[in-house]
Order: C-alpha cells, then structure tokens, then sequence
C-alpha cells in the first residue's frame, strides 16, 4: 500500500518532469491555442504609375472563384480595381490553373483584346512566361488580386518580390476559404523574410492607377 | 472525353484542395476590418511518417548563427534537429543546406553543421529561385524533402512550396521550423496542412514521428 503510494508519487513527478520538459521544446501545435493573431498590418492608400504596373487577375476562374463563397463576394472589388486599370491602360495579366482555359474567366472580370494569359498552380512564375511578358511590358509595379490568398496569391506575391517587383495587394480583392487564411496571408505577406520590404497592402478604394 | 474531364477535375481538387471548406462568412468587405473577430482554428493532426531513405533528402535551411542564433525558438531546436539529422546520416539520407546572402556553411551552428560532402545552395527564402537545388534532388532521384529550418514563414514556406509545387512530397516537422514570431509558426503549420496545392502535397509532423 506504502509502496503503492509511492510508485505512484513516483509516476506523478515523472509526469510533471515531462511536462516541463516538453515546455522547453514546445512545438507550435502544442502553443497553438496560446497563440494570438497580432494586430492588422497598415492598409496603405497607393498611387501608381499606369505605364510601369501591371495587374494580375489571379485565377478568378469557373470552377474555382466559383467554389469560395468569399471568392464571389469578392467580384464588385475585383471589377473595380479591373476598371481603374483598363481606363488607365494598365496592362492586365490573367491567370488560371493547368486545363482550365482564359474562357473560364467569371463573366464579370472577361479579358479584353488579347490579354497575357499564363497558366501554373499557385506560383504564376514557374514555368511560365509570366516574368518574361512583365519585363517586355517595363512593368515595375504589380497589383495582386484574385484567389486564393494562401495559394496564388502568397506565392506569386512573394515570388514577384523576390524578383524585384514592387508588389501591392487589393485586400479586398483577394479571397480564401476562410477568412483566417487570409488574416494570416495578410501578415505574413509584410512581415515575411526578405519579400516585405517589397510588398504593400491596399483596398480598392485605396488604389488609384 | 470523360477521362479528360476528370482530369480536369483532378487538377481542380489539387490547386483548391480548400482549408476543409469550412463555411466562411461572404462578406464584402476586407479581412482588416474583420481582423480582431477571426478565430484560430484547431490546431492540425500530426501525422507518423516512414520515408524511403533511397529517396529522401532532408533540407536544412538557413541554421547559421547569423538567422538561428539570434531566434530562441530556433536555437531551441537545435537538440531535437541534431537528433534528426543523425538519425538521417545515419539511414543514408541526403543531406542538403542552404544559407543566405553574405553568409558560408561555416556559419552553421557547429551541432547540426554540413559534413564535407553535404551540398548547400545560397538563396533568399525560396532556395529553389536561382540555384541548382532542383537539380540536386533530380540527380540523387529524391522524391520527399523533410523541410526544416528558419524561418518557418521565409525559408521553409517558400522553399517546401516550391518543392511541392515542383511535384516533391514534402515533410514538416513543426518542431524543426522556426520563426522570430510564435504566429509565423502557426500560420505555416496552417499552411502545410490546409493550403490550395501544398497541403495536397505535403505531411505536417514532428521529429519524433519521423521514421527511417
């Protein structure tokens, strides 16, 4: 009985000892609920040179913009921001996935004349000749809309940043399945290694061509 | 026809592979001004991973005392990340590096430094952009990447996304990635386990659960 106590005082510090020790190699899975969203990142009224930049209408296409409620939610910024630039003559960069066409484009935001039109999973670079047509164009400057926030959106951003480019992302224009992947895009977007000091945030009502 | 069409489809489930399609609000407005209203999610599911050592290649990125030395939660890592990297010398694992701008290997930190003939590559966060790593892979016939290394939302996002998106099977132990900022770490373990692409391609672990 004595020594039954014992074992079990015996087990319980075992416990705590690794619990402690567990706090010193803590992983964020195990801080996770801990973990608080730091707060939002300056949104930031921008005016660009139409003739050095350019916009990205990143995969606002049937069946995809389709499937994220927010992604439709999302149009009446998209066509603002899509308006300011043709009237401006800002070029206009149009992406989807590998299969599905430009004619898959929401009806709304549909390209004009011939229209760049690249296709690749979320980083609109690779394997495209999307750096190539910014580059012919003199484009220094490129404005991100589109879906989703935590696929095209983080690693096109990040890659044009990486490149040079000015970046600047249309919050309001951008959309994800939920809106806590695109809280978090929206941190990491300025506050990521290397690629924030080339990034800035905006709405449609904030940028003017 | 048929066959193509769900081919299309295929490509559509990869690319939208969507955050469990959890019901979001459609407003139409910005996430600023919903910001202090959003939720964390739970935490993901840490999955048990045995990899073909054959085809495995584990990347550490960027543990120089210039980036790791100045994170605590990095330098935390390094007792549990020197046990990972032994373990993967050890089963024959290719072993590769990287490091920044204005930096050499010989900035690693000295218990999880690169043997003589371990490669490096020298890049920015994505360590694919401009560098040979791709090739490195091809040429060892490496199909999985274990991605560890700092930060968790510079190096190891970009790099792991790059890898998936390169058709990689990509590995994360959420103890072997770093940030300056615990929301960094969580908003790249959110990342790997829920975003279009990437999640599809890639297991969220931890070094314990890795087997040889």
């Amino acid at each position: 009985m004595k020594r039954g106590k014992w074992l079990l005082a015996f087990a319980f510090t075992a416990i705590i000892g690794a619990g402690t020790s567990q706090l010193h190699a803590a992983s964020i899975v195990d801080e996770w609920a801990s973990v608080k969203a730091p707060p939002p990142p300056p949104v930031k009224e921008v005016t660009l040179d139409p003739k050095t930049t350019a916009l990205v209408m990143a995969d606002f296409v049937n069946p995809i913009c389709s499937h994220y409620p927010r992604c439709m939610a999302s149009l009446p910024a998209a066509k603002k921001v899509l308006e300011a630039a043709r009237a401006a003559k800002v070029l206009v960069v149009y992406t989807s996935i590998p299969k599905v066409p430009i004619a898959a484009v929401m009806p709304e935001l549909a390209p004009q004349g011939d229209a760049p039109f690249v296709q690749a999973f979320t980083d609109k670079f690779l394997n495209t000749d999307l750096e190539k047509v910014l580059k012919d164009h003199g484009i220094k400057t490129v404005v991100m809309t589109g879906v989703s926030s935590n696929g095209a959106i983080i690693e096109t951003s990040s890659e044009a940043a990486l490149k040079g480019f000015k970046v600047v992302v249309a919050l309001d224009a951008t959309s994800a399945a939920t809106t806590y992947a695109e809280q978090f895009v929206a941190w990491q977007l300025v506050n990521g290694p290397v690629i924030s000091p080339n990034i800035t945030l905006t709405t449609s009502d904030m940028l003017k061509f | 026809m048929r066959r193509k069409v769900s081919r299309v489809f295929t490509t559509i489930a990869l690319a939208a592979a969507a955050v469990g399609m959890a019901a979001a609000p459609a407003f139409a407005g910005n996430v600023i001004d919903d910001w202090a209203s959003i939720k964390t999610p739970p935490a993901p599911q840490l999955k048990a991973v045995t990899v073909d050592p054959k085809t495995t290649a584990l990347l550490m990125l960027d543990f120089m005392n210039q980036n790791c030395g100045k994170r605590p939660a990095c330098v935390a890592s390094i007792p549990a990340m020197k046990k990972l990297l032994m373990e993967a010398r050890a089963a024959k694992v290719a072993v590769v590096y990287s490091i920044i701008a204005k930096t050499t290997t010989a900035d690693v930190i000295k218990d999880v430094a690169p043997a003589a003939d371990e490669p490096h590559v020298q890049a920015g966060p994505d360590k694919f952009l401009n560098t040979d790593l791709a090739k490195i892979l091809k040429d060892k016939g490496i199909q999985t990447v274990i991605v560890t290394g700092t930060a968790s939302n510079g190096a190891v996002l970009f790099t792991a996304s790059g890898a998936a998106m390169r058709g990689l099977k990509v590995i994360v132990p959420v103890d072997g990635m770093s940030a300056a900022d615990p929301y960094a770490d969580l908003s790249t373990a959110y990342t790997f386990a829920t975003a279009p692409l990437v999640s599809a391609k890639s297991t969220l672990t931890k070094i314990d659960m890795i087997k040889f």
